[in-house]
């Protein structure tokens, strides 16, 4: 079933003399359960698909769907509303709110979502043992590491039930253990939870574990590519 | 969850918060030390007013605050004052024969107003009898044949002392020139000097030699406590529908338009503390956001929507602002707790 679909989407940067196709004529389609890496050099690209297929910018033209709701048509607070109970985001800089602790940042997204009690502190204390942190729920982001808060930022983002989370270069500030760790997490949930993963990446382990990876260059597919089908012969 | 997020916000940088809360606390107290100082005045020149001059309520013939013409005179006057003694939550009613005169000295003369009292009942209507200094002669003590009690400005002026002789002259009711001797057994000093310069106070039982008969003007009447008043007022016009009855703000309308300054300059002034506040804490809370534009951003990204948003930011000015205002109305409390004590030990002194 598609959840991603993108049709001839455009983002033109007009600063000044110069317009800057950031995204220039995408279309692709995401199914549920992939594991995809968008990959690309500095620039190419790849937050700014990012922020469009999660609702964060608007596309110059062009139409994003989003488990079959156009969402480019959404107004803001709609679009908002959606985010919350619709896509789950992982930050680079994991963007933790620092005067909670590791449960409150989970519980607090199913608190937007008016979520009773009892059911968000089951909830986070589920998702914070399944990324490996249920001893560490009542520290705050500045007591873990880096690996550390960007599980909890999975966590974070898993509160919502989502149907896919969208991760911008979640890696990049990590060191080679905590990736593996956090690879390791995000590629059972989805195993076991068919939860659809979508990155945007420089890192070659990331790339390595994606079903699926998708090149960029100059706001341009460049190449699309199934990493099993490719793995196992069946492209 | 939105108001726990506020008040954590405001301790991420505890000497910011610090110093916002310190300048809302001063900024208040500092406001509202100074009104209930301005309060405090007031209340107290009212009270002094009601106690040493009006009281209360007072009651007279509809003419008589015209001129203070001697025949305009409460014809059932002890009647009256029997009735409104009975009243609940009345304290004193004493009667008062209040005349226009000269007073005349070896040295000088002057244009006064005579009230003739009694001055055991007067002395639970009126507490004029405290402005007596110790050394300045008592109110009507035994021994002096027709004592007067004057104030100090007065004295000054016709340049007598204790035990000296004074002429008071007068025209009686039927048009006669009337005049009598006294003697000056008790000087006083209010702090109304206007008060201070015109009244001159005799007993009631010298004026009937004098005038014969005893025409009462006036009768003033102390309530328990200043709150009824109106109500009396209302009910005595009710009862004595031919009588001129008036409570203090009519009888005293400066003192009226001195608490509606008061009270006006105590509004500008906090106003004034106020926007300056206001002033301090948006530029603080626009810092606030300006700093974590990346944080606000994020939390709209996970699904925060604006109006949350904004009720996060305001409550943490709110918060801000309690914690100022709270420790501001401490500090005021106490330092107007500190003021009554040595207040209070600087009148015992």
């Amino acid at each position: 079933m598609e959840i991603i679909q993108l049709k001839d989407l455009y983002k033109i940067y007009d600063e000044g003399a110069v317009a800057v196709n950031a995204v220039n004529g995408i279309s692709l389609t995401i199914s549920e359960g992939e594991f995809t890496a968008i990959v690309g050099p500095s620039g190419s690209g790849k937050t700014t698909l990012l922020n469009l297929i999660g609702g964060l910018d608007r596309p110059t033209s062009g139409e994003v769907f989003i488990n079959g709701t156009e969402i480019t048509k959404l107004k803001s607070k709609e679009l908002i509303d959606f985010r919350l109970n619709n896509i789950g985001f992982v930050f680079q800089s994991y963007n933790l709110i620092p005067v909670l602790t590791a449960h409150e940042n989970v519980e607090f997204i199913m608190q937007l979502q008016n979520k009773p009690l009892a059911e968000r502190h089951k909830r986070t204390i589920d998702l914070l043992e399944s990324v490996g942190l249920g001893d560490k729920k009542d520290i705050r982001p500045r007591h873990l590491s880096g690996g550390q808060q960007q599980r909890v930022a999975v966590a974070r983002a898993l509160a919502s039930k989502p149907r896919f989370i969208l991760a911008d270069e979640p890696t990049a500030n990590l060191d080679s253990r905590a990736t593996t760790n956090l690879l390791d997490i995000m590629e059972r949930l989805n195993h076991e939870e068919k939860i659809t993963f979508l990155f945007s990446t420089h890192d070659q382990r990331v790339v390595n574990k994606a079903h699926r990876v998708i090149t960029i260059e100059d706001g341009k597919v460049l190449s699309d590519i199934y990493q099993e089908v490719l793995v196992h012969g069946k492209h | 969850m939105i108001l726990s997020i506020a008040w954590k916000n405001i301790w991420r940088n505890k000497l910011r918060s610090f110093i916002v809360i310190s300048a809302t606390a001063v900024g208040v107290a500092a406001g509202t030390y100074s009104a209930s100082l301005m309060f405090g005045v007031a209340t107290q020149k009212i009270n002094a007013a009601i106690s040493n001059e009006v009281s209360h309520i007072q009651i007279h013939h509809p003419a008589f605050k015209e001129n203070y013409e001697i025949k305009y005179t409460l014809p059932e006057a002890e009647k009256m004052i029997t009735d409104i003694e009975k009243l609940p939550g009345v304290k004193s009613v004493s009667s008062r024969t209040i005349i226009t005169g000269m007073i005349l000295s070896a040295a000088s003369s002057a244009g006064i107003k005579v009230n003739g009292i009694n001055p055991e009942i007067e002395k639970k209507t009126t507490t004029l009898f405290t402005k007596i200094a110790d050394t300045n002669g008592a109110y009507f003590g035994e021994g002096l044949r027709n004592p007067v009690v004057i104030s100090q400005k007065l004295a000054d002026k016709l340049n007598v002392r204790l035990k000296s002789k004074i002429v008071l002259r007068f025209q009686s009711a039927d048009g006669s020139l009337v005049e009598g001797a006294f003697k000056v057994c008790g000087i006083y000093r209010t702090s109304n000097g206007m008060f201070d310069e015109v009244n001159i106070f005799v007993r009631q039982s010298d004026l009937i030699v004098l005038l014969g008969v005893l025409p009462i003007h006036e009768i003033a009447i102390l309530l328990q406590n200043n709150e009824n008043v109106n109500e009396f007022v209302t009910s005595l016009r009710k009862k004595y529908p031919s009588s001129d009855v008036m409570d203090w703000e009519e009888l005293f309308p400066e003192l009226g338009m001195l608490t509606a300054m008061l009270t006006a300059m105590n509004y500008m002034l906090l106003g004034i503390i106020l926007a300056a506040l206001a002033f301090g804490i948006v530029n603080t809370m626009l810092m606030i956001v300006l700093e974590r534009t990346r944080e606000l951003g994020m939390l709209m990204a996970v699904g925060m929507n604006k109006s949350r948003l904004f009720k996060m930011i305001m409550l943490e000015s709110i918060l801000l602002s309690l914690c100022g205002g709270m420790a501001g109305i401490i500090i005021s409390s106490f330092l107007i707790v500190l003021l009554c004590i040595l207040n209070s030990g600087q009148d015992s002194l």
